[in-house]
């Protein structure tokens, strides 16, 4: 694996095609998408539902290969990996945010937040690193024993930021992570974002929200599976 | 590691459920282990009446064929006996191994003046050899020839005790025994059956009965691994031209009672077993409800890095945990439900307690372990080979 150096592009995509074949035809979701995500952007993707937009999600966080073209992730051509290596990949590269918030019911604050890492080292709960990367998006140190439940959606949204970073991955990948706040909390959820941001985190965050998107410092519009800009 | 942890967890939380279905773990050990309790039991205590030792060797006459051999004993020349030129091929071939030759008949006998007379099985054994045969209870091995020894219903039911007097014959004509012991209960038996006999020297039987032949020659073996050869070889000896005798191993008579008893043993733990597989149908239904309850959980850890292998130990764990917990309580309840049985049909409980009753228990838990985990591979399959991203978007 090529060292995450630098200067190096965390994401690129090349000549990105994705066919899903159906026995109805075939259906192009992408078309062809190339672009470049340099560490340290912020980039919203944007796009009407029906344009390839959670296609596009899936390739970016490794759930899913291209059916021709290149991605590399910090480096790494994902084309032909393993089921077991995409998942690695996740694991230690990327990030995901979701719009529901997807805790673990049935794991309390801390152990949300640290499951990525113990999935990492194999090892039980790292409690200072859970407290830590916690404080880091300001939740409050007496809610870290609780469950999921017990919080509040932003709350929730906070917990489940802690447990994108705590594996520090090169990519945090959202995916409307306002989708399901009131905007208020939603803003907060978005200043958390941008400080991370401006302290080095690379962001790639699909949204249908323009007012969200405007925290982004690009955005990349894509309709009918191509880039329209 | 945190996917145990959460194995455990869903456990509780759906305690109602886990519960049931490890209820029926609990019923298939149970049956398992309490059916192969009481088969054993019932072994033990059969094996317990049968008290011949798997060591004997024992000759008879060919019961088809027709005189004792060619000496031709002094014995009425018609009767099934084995000559003393027969006993002593028989003992050389199965030297070092010692050969008993025994006599036996039944005869009137009366315990005293006035008693009524009985009719009695009298044996005539050496009383040389007669350490090798039996074990006394009380008193001691006869030394003169008109001593005897009496095996211990004899003694019970007509209250003989060492010293007693018997007389033996119609009105006695064969002459007196005075009793020097009582031989240890030895149930059913395939060389000599004492409990309810007369056991007398070999010489005042032969004057007796004027008798210079046997009825049988018992040979006890002392390295069991020899029994078969020394079987073989006593055949091979005396069986040469015609059917002189028949040789029974009395380890291979032992050896098909217990088969036989083996084989029911298998059969009743064998319907115990089936309630096993119906207790995994439901654990394999219980854990497709939780895999499907969980599909969209599933989805969340394969994202964000969880292995398929990572999640299907999840599950495997879950229905591992069923499979020990209700083992282990069926462990515990076999071990009251066989007291109970045991207690109830077999009047005692001392074969419950030993090795080869309670490896029953062990059986029937690790049966219930195996089942569970077995039930469990498959649901834990489905939830591993779950598409990400199809699971992700489940609701």
């Amino acid at each position: 694996m090529i060292g995450a150096e630098n200067d190096q592009p965390v994401m690129i995509f090349r000549d990105v095609v994705k066919v899903y074949p159906l026995p109805a035809g075939d259906v192009v979701a992408l078309d062809g998408v190339s672009f470049q995500v340099d560490r340290g952007e912020f980039i919203s993707v944007m796009g009407p539902s029906g344009s390839g937009k959670s296609t596009l999600l899936n390739l970016m966080g490794c759930l899913d290969t291209p059916t021709s073209g290149d991605i590399f992730i910090s480096g790494t051509r994902i084309g032909d990996m393993s089921d077991s290596e995409l998942t690695s990949l996740r694991r230690d590269r990327i990030g995901f945010i979701f719009q529901y918030f997807n805790l673990f019911p049935l794991l309390n604050i801390i152990e949300n937040v640290t499951f990525p890492l113990m999935l990492k080292t194999g090892k039980g709960v790292d409690p200072e690193r859970g407290r830590e990367v916690l404080r880091a998006v300001q939740l409050d140190d007496s809610l870290f024993t609780h469950t999921p439940t017990e919080i509040s959606g932003g709350q929730q949204q906070r917990v489940a930021v802690a447990r994108a970073l705590i594996n520090n991955p090169d990519i945090l990948l959202c995916d409307e992570p306002t989708g399901n706040l009131d905007s208020k909390t939603g803003a907060g959820i978005m200043d958390l974002m941008t400080d991370l941001n401006k302290k080095g985190t690379t962001i790639i965050m699909v949204t249908h929200d323009p007012h969200i998107a405007e925290y982004s410092r690009r955005t990349i519009r894509i309709a009918d599976g191509r880039i329209v800009s | 590691m945190i996917f145990w942890e959460i194995a455990k967890r869903n456990i509780r939380i759906h305690l109602l459920r886990s519960s049931l279905a490890m209820l029926g773990i609990v019923i298939g050990v149970v049956a398992i282990a309490s059916m192969g309790i009481l088969g054993n039991s019932m072994v033990l205590s059969v094996s317990d009446s049968l008290r011949t030792v798997g060591d004997s060797v024992i000759v008879t006459p060919h019961a088809g064929g027709g005189g004792g051999g060619f000496g031709g004993g002094g014995g009425s020349s018609s009767a099934l006996v084995i000559t003393e030129q027969d006993y002593q091929q028989i003992k050389r071939v199965s030297a070092p191994n010692v050969a008993i030759p025994v006599l036996q008949t039944t005869d009137r006998v009366k315990l005293g003046v006035g008693k009524d007379d009985l009719v009695s099985l009298i044996y005539g054994i050496d009383p040389d050899d007669m350490p090798a045969l039996l074990t006394l209870e009380s008193g001691d091995y006869s030394r003169s020839s008109s001593g005897c020894l009496v095996g211990s219903t004899f003694a019970k039911d007509n209250n003989v005790k060492v010293g007693s007097r018997i007389s033996v014959g119609t009105d006695g004509n064969k002459g007196s025994l005075r009793v020097t012991g009582i031989i240890e209960e030895r149930g059913m038996a395939f060389d000599v059956s004492t409990d309810s006999a007369i056991v007398a020297t070999q010489d005042w039987f032969s004057n007796a009965y004027n008798r210079n032949d046997y009825d049988k020659v018992v040979i006890k073996v002392r390295n069991l691994d020899e029994i078969t050869s020394v079987k073989e070889a006593i055949e091979k000896q005396m069986n040469r031209r015609d059917e002189v005798v028949d040789v029974m191993d009395t380890r291979k008579v032992m050896e098909s009672i217990f088969q036989a008893f083996g084989q029911i043993t298998t059969f009743v733990s064998a319907i115990g077993g089936i309630s096993m597989l119906v207790a995994g149908v439901s654990i394999l239904n219980i854990m497709m409800m939780s895999v499907t309850e969980r599909i969209k959980e599933i989805g969340i850890m394969r994202s964000i890095g969880a292995q398929r292998k990572e999640v299907m130990s999840m599950f495997l764990y879950e229905a591992m945990i069923l499979g020990i917990v209700g083992s282990i309580i069926g462990g515990i309840l076999s071990l009251l439900g066989g007291y109970a049985i045991s207690s109830l049909m077999l009047q005692t409980t001392e074969y419950l307690f030993v090795p080869s009753s309670l490896i029953h228990i062990v059986y029937g838990m690790t049966f219930g372990i195996i089942i569970c985990l077995i039930c469990g591979i498959y649901p834990a399959w489905r939830a591993a080979n779950l598409n990400p991203i199809d699971a992700l978007r489940h609701e």
